[in-house]
């Protein structure tokens, strides 16, 4: 059912990506109100902030718009703007890291309580949403570049193998391995997956 | 029995692979991952976790708060092609190039002032020369010009008298001599 949706997706998709490679705004923008939640989870996912993921998933569609020529294949829509989505956002968190060497912006800046005050929740979910996106971190921090890269597209953002291979410009099992890895990591050390070890 | 059951159930390595890629596990320890109720469930408890972080994720980020807006994109795209805002620039800038025309000729240097405002010029001029001169020769106020006497009126010969006796009027000085 979900691989039957997610053809339904690709082959919309597609329908679009034809008409707004003819220059048709109104195709391109179907293509927008599409992805753009997807887009916008990415970014927040690496940056955990959301000024700077609205910011990303504004810059990726401007760079989709402009490079829609270049894509050959419009049923790769979806791969290619997570490529481009994906580098955007190893981009900015370079230029972050250089700023934070640099002492002119924090390495990162974590708005989760802004952004928990944004969606007019209770106190105590706020507070649930700090300590997941702090275990979430923790997590991450535990991978490397490649492995929290591989993990986050597979199980955060929903996307599957052989997507993440197109996405990364990787073969499938190279991904298979990095993902065999992270998860490893993840199983040992994570409170997320706390039911599992305890039950091992 | 129970041994060689235990013995046969997968490895923490093949239970991570099961979860990746079934078909990443060799065929008889996938059946035995199907046929085997222990090792299924925890390859379904990892895979729980995993969806569950998703979820949650997905619940914890806040939401999307600004629409994108695609590349040169005009927001008022009928006043654009109405095509007169060109026209509207040039007549502003028209009018700016004629208000400053008017506002320089109102501050135009004195070589370019007519007759008339020239002799109003001197005479002010020659006015305040006059008021300059004054103050020079006279920098006292009138009041102490009246004190010190040099206001041209002078002093009473009475009261020069009465203040400074002669010597022949003075009967207390004979006395003495």
């Amino acid at each position: 059912m979900k691989t039957e949706n997610n053809n339904n997706r690709t082959l919309k998709a597609a329908a679009l990506v034809e008409k707004a490679r003819g220059g048709n705004r109104t195709s391109f923008q179907g293509l927008v109100n599409m992805f753009q939640e997807d887009i916008y989870r990415l970014a927040y996912y690496r940056t955990f902030s959301q000024m700077d993921a609205e910011d990303l998933t504004q810059e990726v569609f401007e760079q989709a718009y402009r490079k829609m020529n270049t894509l050959q294949d419009p049923q790769r829509f979806s791969a290619w703007l997570y490529s481009i989505a994906v580098n955007r956002c190893n981009d900015f968190l370079r230029k972050r890291k250089y700023l934070a060497l640099l002492r002119l912006r924090t390495a990162q800046e974590p708005d989760f309580m802004n952004a928990a005050k944004d969606m007019g929740n209770s106190h105590y979910d706020k507070i649930e949403k700090k300590r997941f996106w702090k275990q979430v971190k923790l997590m991450l921090h535990k991978l490397s570049a490649m492995e929290r890269q591989v993990f986050t597209l597979r199980f955060m953002d929903h996307r599957n193998i052989n997507e993440i291979a197109d996405i990364l410009g990787k073969n499938e099992s190279t991904i298979k391995t990095y993902l065999y890895r992270a998860l490893n990591k993840v199983r040992k050390h994570s409170e997320l997956l706390k039911d599992y070890r305890e039950s091992v | 029995m129970m041994k060689s059951e235990n013995q046969s159930h997968l490895q923490e390595e093949q239970i991570l692979w099961a979860v990746i890629d079934e078909k990443e596990i060799a065929g008889d320890e996938l059946l035995h991952l199907h046929a085997c109720p222990l090792c299924t469930k925890k390859v379904e408890q990892i895979k729980d976790g995993l969806q569950e972080l998703g979820r949650k994720a997905m619940l914890a980020a806040p939401p999307v708060s600004r629409t994108v807006t695609l590349p040169g994109k005009k927001p008022t795209t009928n006043i654009h092609n109405a095509g007169w805002l060109p026209f509207f620039g040039a007549a502003a800038m028209a009018s700016f190039v004629v208000f400053f025309y008017i506002m320089g000729m109102k501050t135009l240097p004195p070589d370019n002032l007519s007759p008339l405002q020239v002799q109003e010029s001197l005479l002010e001029d020659e006015s305040l020369m006059r008021e300059i001169s004054d103050m020079v020769d006279y920098p006292l106020s009138e009041d102490m010009y009246e004190i010190t006497g040099d206001n041209g009126i002078g002093f009473d010969e009475d009261f020069l008298q009465f203040i400074v006796p002669d010597m022949e009027d003075d009967f207390q000085s004979e006395i003495i001599i």
